[in-house]
């Protein structure tokens, strides 16, 4: 018998995943700051060899655009070598399933895919990628994007730490990443796993005799290094699957205890960030409005999502929803770990899916998508935190106007420089979201994709860049989206709603490393309060919620008065 | 310190500036020129779709895409009325604004036309020029009668000066060269003397100018804060563009939705932030009118903004916390001696004594019930006040010598003190307070007490401060033990004792090394750097030309206490806009629950978002736009006179104003669409309303 986990052991499971978190975020503090750690004697010398190989001077301190440069330059890189590996993974190694090349427009997608850490899947894994082109391509993007994220959550913290000017050295912080935070990680989350049953094998495929009701031929079923992947998977927000069925297939997450690790794994880092930032700015105090609004609006989401998801009002009173509604869930699982799981994946922007999100209600497809819409409660590894600061920089501002005070945030001022790129960073994602939709209907690509217009259909097609803008990754399946419009729209949407907000977050770090540090006076508004907390969760739903409303209002809201 | 004390009334009420409704009016008619719109980002995108709806109202046919089935001309010509309603309720709000601000330039303008003056020429002779030739450090003589052309300094005589027209202080003032009583205000009149003056500024420099270009806002630029709201609102603008035209483009998906552009143009204009963006211009302009009323001359609208963010205040002891005047507040009598006498000989003592000081003491020994009984003024002898003997006092028609002085000088005088009167001097001291011996025949009777008291009110005022956040350091000359027995008093945060000229200045840079900001107030040549360095340096009008020069404000009533008022302005100025930023933005909740359904009309079912019952969708469209457009008249008077503004603490004042501006904007929304729904509702079913409406209808051609 698979233990299963109720309700209340579904909350014991979040507040301890909580308090892993924030031990997390207290050692990421300390591996930014250059603290001493026990990992030193072997990280150490690993950095310098790295160091070395790479030319680079770890103690100098870059400016905002050199760390923009280095990090835009990394990440096109790596993306371009993806891009190119998957059109030729045919006539490379490790292919014994005799996967073939990808079209240029799917590997176009899925290279931006995993390196904007959205891993939005257009393709089906098993059939479509090798071994080879899976371990060393998608999976050092699955490395390497979580590291960005994080390296742009530690520069925008150091611009209210520092007033040099100067956000950090981005190789530094990259390499650092690596070898204390992700590749540690990553061994000990992959060896949980090991432990709990997921296959770890560079064995790609074993062939079994012929099931008895199968029509004969052997049977194929995939393997591979599974646990790594998941492992990378969860911890890096990323959520591609390993397979097509992602955590619904039985090796990626065969028990209730996986789905357990996987949910702490998700939850680290972005849970992680509030403690590390309030500590990297040398005001502990500071983590309580932060975690609290993520928390507000995260506990908010999980209820809705579990009474809406565990329970189907349009039915007819005869149906017995006693044991819940199990439609699309995973039936290996009670309704709570299914929906912790697919809440938590979906609000930390990681995407895999071990629920049917198509065959869910519609208000818990409204409470999926508004998560996505904010990218902030938690968000992914290092963006959504960095994305929670962009909302604060702009909710001081409003608050500050409020008060009768000039904005200020942790002793910097809020003025027009941060105010502008925060405005930009906020403002770009329903620009990113609602343009491709429009596009997607005018151009008549909609009809092809869903066979027929309906609300539903809608909601797919808005979930569809919803999700790649807000670099989640999930999607509601079935949508015809392998297609050369959908590949080349959905990359050009999944690069713009990464990049474009992280050249504006570090715009903002630098402008605020250079300015000098106010103490806080009497008079400033004080943010660690929770007259604060609840203004700017308030400022979150209420920004998102206008900007989102009237697609809101074609898609699942017409569904609901459509009756589901 | 103005001898009279603070003056309330401001320019505006002084000069009876009325705000003509002819001015007013016109000018929010030219304020709706294209190209005064684009400066407000967000009322030009409401401009475009009022002049694209108002093309289709006039010219369907020129239209066909747009006008097909189901096209209600008089629908679109509601429209059009209500856009344009929005647009001209925003001009006016900006030209009531700025016709105060004109009504104030025009009433200074008054004062100084036609002056012309004495210019004393290099060779001494004096040639008769308009004082619109003078050129700063031109010499210009001076009488009787004589307007003053320009600011200036005296630099060679005495001036009594009446600032009348300036301040709206009765007093007349003395002006004198040497010391810190130098400066002329352009525009006063000379009542007595004759003297030299040194043009201060070139013409159009003067403050007085200042003033006039600052209320008519031709150099007004936006202040950071105006700026970046401004920026955040056009951004909120261009993302509802966004929004709304992909849902146009969107709903094309839906065979089973057709969307009059009409509604979806009413939709986007309710939601733009229309409320703060109409009355942005006009909050600005209000202020820097609402601190030329409280007669302060501010140099940019930029200062007005700082003072509201004010760390430290630096105030002057004397002047500012306390009147300046010590005052007589208790008799110790010497052992053996009735206190009757030592009040008599007192009051006798002081009998001649002018100084504040002196009748003071007079007045306490009077109130005390003491008359001078046998003194005859007449026949007295007035020993005054010498630089040597440092006592003053009467020697009476009886030969009586009655003498008052500090304790050191008396006891010089009569050679020793009693133990027990040294000690009650001491203790008085030792509690911040001056003792003063008096004699009789060389013999002393005791001493009287005098005290520096604290202005009424001024305990209160800082309390305020300390509750918006705001440290309020005292600088004086005196001792540290009177100075602290002051700063008890007073509660200010901090004091500097025995400060020397330099003093000002190091407290302000030191507390702008800390990175405060930091405002102070003086009126001395010596004040000037520090004036100059002060992010608020508020000059004294009394004081000297170069202190006006350095501060950027200048209280023409000269009351140091003022500061404290502009802190409130600057806070106001922020929280009107914040507000009503706020109050903008939770309407847009409302709005959208009064349009969505009105869009989804075909679509069973979505009236579960119709939380207000609005059955008819074309009333609904236009009850939401008569709403958006009509709060803004409603929110003129906030916007003028700014939001109401209680010290508190930061976080008690985001409370409490996320409840009013936030909450109230929700509610207001809700219950003033829904009234002017009903309202159309009816007018509807009228049948003298619907013939209009069919008339309407008829006249345009539909």
């Amino acid at each position: 018998m698979i233990p299963t986990a109720t309700l209340p052991e579904i909350v014991l499971i979040f507040i301890v995943g909580l308090a892993l978190a924030a031990a997390l975020g207290r050692y990421m503090a300390n591996v930014y700051q250059g603290g001493f750690s026990r990992w030193d004697p072997i990280a150490i010398p690993i950095e310098r060899g790295l160091f070395a190989l790479m030319g680079v001077d770890p103690k100098r301190a870059m400016g905002w655009r050199e760390y923009l440069r280095g990090l835009l330059v990394t990440d096109a890189i790596a993306i371009g070598f993806v891009f190119l590996l998957l059109q030729d993974q045919h006539s490379l190694p490790w292919n014994s399933l005799n996967v073939p090349d990808m079209s240029w427009h799917l590997a176009f997608h899925t290279a931006s895919a995993f390196g904007t850490n959205t891993d939005y899947q257009h393709y089906a894994p098993e059939s479509q990628v090798s071994l080879f082109a899976s371990l060393f391509g998608l999976q050092t993007l699955m490395f390497l994007s979580p590291a960005t994220g994080l390296c742009t959550f530690v520069a925008f913290a150091r611009g209210f730490a520092r007033n040099d000017g100067k956000v950090g050295n981005y190789y530094s912080d990259l390499v650092r990443t690596f070898t204390r935070i992700l590749i540690p990680l990553t061994v000990l989350g992959a060896l949980a796993f090991i432990l709990l049953g997921v296959p770890q094998t560079l064995t790609q495929a074993v062939a079994i005799a012929p099931l008895p009701f199968a029509g004969g031929g052997s049977e194929i079923i995939p393997l591979g290094p599974v646990a790594g992947w998941d492992s990378i998977e969860f911890l890096g927000t990323n959520g591609g699957g390993y397979f097509a069925a992602n955590a619904a297939h039985p090796f990626q997450n065969p028990s209730a205890s996986t789905n357990l690790v996987a949910i702490l794994l998700m939850m680290a880092i972005p849970f992680g960030a509030p403690f590390a930032f309030a500590r990297i700015v040398r005001r502990p105090g500071e983590v309580w409005p932060l975690i609290g609004t993520v928390l507000i609006v995260f506990l908010i989401g999980f209820g809705l999502f579990l009474f809406a998801a565990g329970s189907n009002t349009y039915l007819p009173a005869s149906v017995d929803q006693g044991s819940g509604y199990f439609v699309g869930a995973e039936s290996r699982f009670t309704i709570s770990e299914s929906a912790l799981f697919q809440f938590t994946s979906v609000y930390s922007n990681t995407g895999a899916t071990s629920m049917s999100l198509a065959s869910l209600t519609p208000i818990a497809q409204t409470v999926l998508l508004f998560g996505m819409f904010l990218q902030a409660t938690p968000g992914g590894d290092g963006i959504g935190f960095s994305m929670l600061l962009i909302y604060v920089v702009l909710a001081v501002f409003m608050g500050g106007l409020m008060v009768g005070r000039s904005p200020e945030y942790l002793g910097k001022k809020i003025s027009m420089p941060q105010v502008k790129w925060a405005a930009a960073a906020l403002l770009s994602h329903p620009f990113a979201i609602l343009i491709p939709v429009a596009v997607t209907v005018v151009s008549g690509n909609v009809v092809p994709a869903l066979g027929g217009y309906s609300p539903h259909g809608f909601t797919i097609l808005l979930y569809e860049f919803t999700s790649e803008a807000a670099n989640n990754g999930s999607g509601m399946a079935p949508i015809h989206d392998g297609t050369e419009f959908f590949n080349v729209v959905g990359a050009l949407v999944m690069l713009a709603g990464r990049y474009f907000p992280i050249l504006a977050m570090l715009a903002i770090a630098g402008s605020l490393s250079q300015q000098d540090s106010r103490p806080p006076g009497p008079g400033t508004l004080k943010t660690r309060t929770a007259t604060f907390t609840v203004f700017l969760a308030l400022f979150l739903i209420i920004v998102a919620g206008l900007l989102f409303l009237p697609v809101l209002a074609l898609g699942p809201f017409s569904q609901i008065a459509a009756g589901g | 310190m103005a001898a009279g004390g603070p003056s309330t009334e401001g320019l505006a009420t002084r000069h009876a500036a009325q705000v003509s409704p002819v001015a007013a009016l016109r000018g929010s008619l030219s304020l709706l020129r294209p190209s005064e719109m684009v400066r407000n980002p967000v009322m030009f995108v409401v401009y475009v779709f009022t002049l694209f709806t108002a093309a289709i109202t006039i010219a369907p046919w020129a239209f066909p895409d747009l006008t097909g089935h189901g096209f209600s001309r008089s629908y679109y010509f509601g429209l059009t009325i209500i856009l344009f309603m929005t647009l001209w309720f925003a001009t006016l709000s900006q030209s009531i604004a700025e016709a105060q601000g004109h009504a104030q330039a025009e009433s200074l303008r008054e004062i100084r036309s036609g002056t012309r003056a004495r210019r004393v020429l290099p060779n001494g002779s004096l040639q008769w020029v308009a004082a619109s030739t003078l050129r700063k450090g031109d010499g210009v003589a001076l009488q009787a009668g004589d307007t003053v052309p320009l600011d200036g300094d005296v630099v060679g005589g005495v001036l009594e000066i009446d600032e009348a027209m300036m301040t709206g202080e009765s007093a007349s003032v003395v002006r004198e060269s040497g010391g810190d009583k130098t400066s002329l205000l352009g525009g006063s009149q000379v009542l007595r003397g004759k003297a030299m003056m040194r043009v201060a500024s070139d013409p159009g420099q003067s403050f007085l100018d200042r003033m006039i270009r600052l209320v008519e806002g031709a150099r007004r630029e936006k202040s950071p804060n105006e700026l970046a709201l401004t920026l955040v609102l056009s951004a909120f603008t261009v993302s509802l563009l966004v929004v709304i035209v992909t849902f146009q483009y969107t709903i094309s998906a839906n065979p089973n939705l057709v969307v009059d552009l009409g509604t979806l143009i009413a939709l986007l204009v309710c939601l733009m932030p229309t409320t703060i963006g109409g009355l942005l211009p006009a909050v600005g302009i209000a202020a820097v009118n609402r601190v030329a009323s409280a007669n302060v001359v501010a140099k940019s609208g930029r200062a007005v903004e700082a003072a509201g963010d004010l760390d430290v205040l630096i105030l002057d002891k004397t002047g500012t916390i306390t009147t300046g005047n010590r005052i007589a507040v208790e008799f110790h009598p010497a052992e053996g001696v009735d206190k009757t006498v030592l009040t008599q000989a007192a009051a006798i003592a002081s009998a001649f004594d002018d100084t504040p000081e002196g009748r003071s003491v007079l007045r306490l020994a009077v109130r005390r019930g003491v008359a001078r009984e046998g003194f005859r003024p007449s026949a007295a002898k007035v020993v005054p006040f010498s630089a040597e003997r440092r006592i003053s006092g009467v020697v009476l028609d009886d030969g009586r010598e009655l003498m008052k002085g500090a304790v050191r000088s008396i006891a010089g005088y009569v050679g020793s003190i009693p133990p027990e009167v040294e000690k009650a001097a001491e203790q008085a001291a030792s509690q911040g307070m001056t003792p003063l011996a008096i004699s009789a025949d060389k013999k002393v009777l005791g001493i009287v007490v005098l005290k520096d008291v604290v202005k009424p009110g001024i305990p209160d005022r800082l309390r305020e401060l300390r509750l918006m956040g705001i440290r309020t350091i005292m600088c004086t000359g005196d001792n540290r033990v009177t100075a602290r027995a002051i700063a008890k008093e007073s509660g200010v945060d901090e004091f500097v004792a025995e400060a020397k000229p330099e003093t000002k200045l190091e407290l302000v840079e030191r507390e702008k090394r800390a990175g405060r900001l930091v405002a102070m107030t003086g009126d001395g040549t010596n004040d000037a750097p520090a004036l100059a360095r002060a992010d608020v340096g508020l000059a004294m009008n009394s004081g000297t030309s170069a202190a006006k020069e350095a501060g950027n404000m200048v209280d023409l009533d000269s009351d140091p206490t003022k500061i404290i008022e502009i802190v409130s302005l600057g806070k106001q100025l922020l929280i009107t806009r914040g507000g009503l930023t706020t109050f903008s933005v939770t309407n847009d909740v409302a709005k959208y629950f009064a349009i969505l359904p009105a869009i989804f009309v075909g679509v069973t079912g979505i009236g579960m978002l119709n939380v207000l019952r609005l059955g008819n969708p074309h009333l609904a469209v236009l009850a939401t736009l008569l709403f958006n457009a009509t709060i803004i008249p409603l929110l003129i008077p906030i916007a003028l006179r700014g939001a109401r503004f209680r010290p508190r603490t930061a976080v008690e004042l985001l409370r409490s104003n996320i409840v009013v501006y936030g909450g109230g904007g929700f509610v207001t929304a809700f219950a003033g669409i829904e009234m002017i729904y009903l309202g159309l509702q009816i007018a509807n079913a009228n049948p003298w309303v619907a013939m209009f409406v069919s008339w309407v209808g008829h006249m345009l051609g539909s």
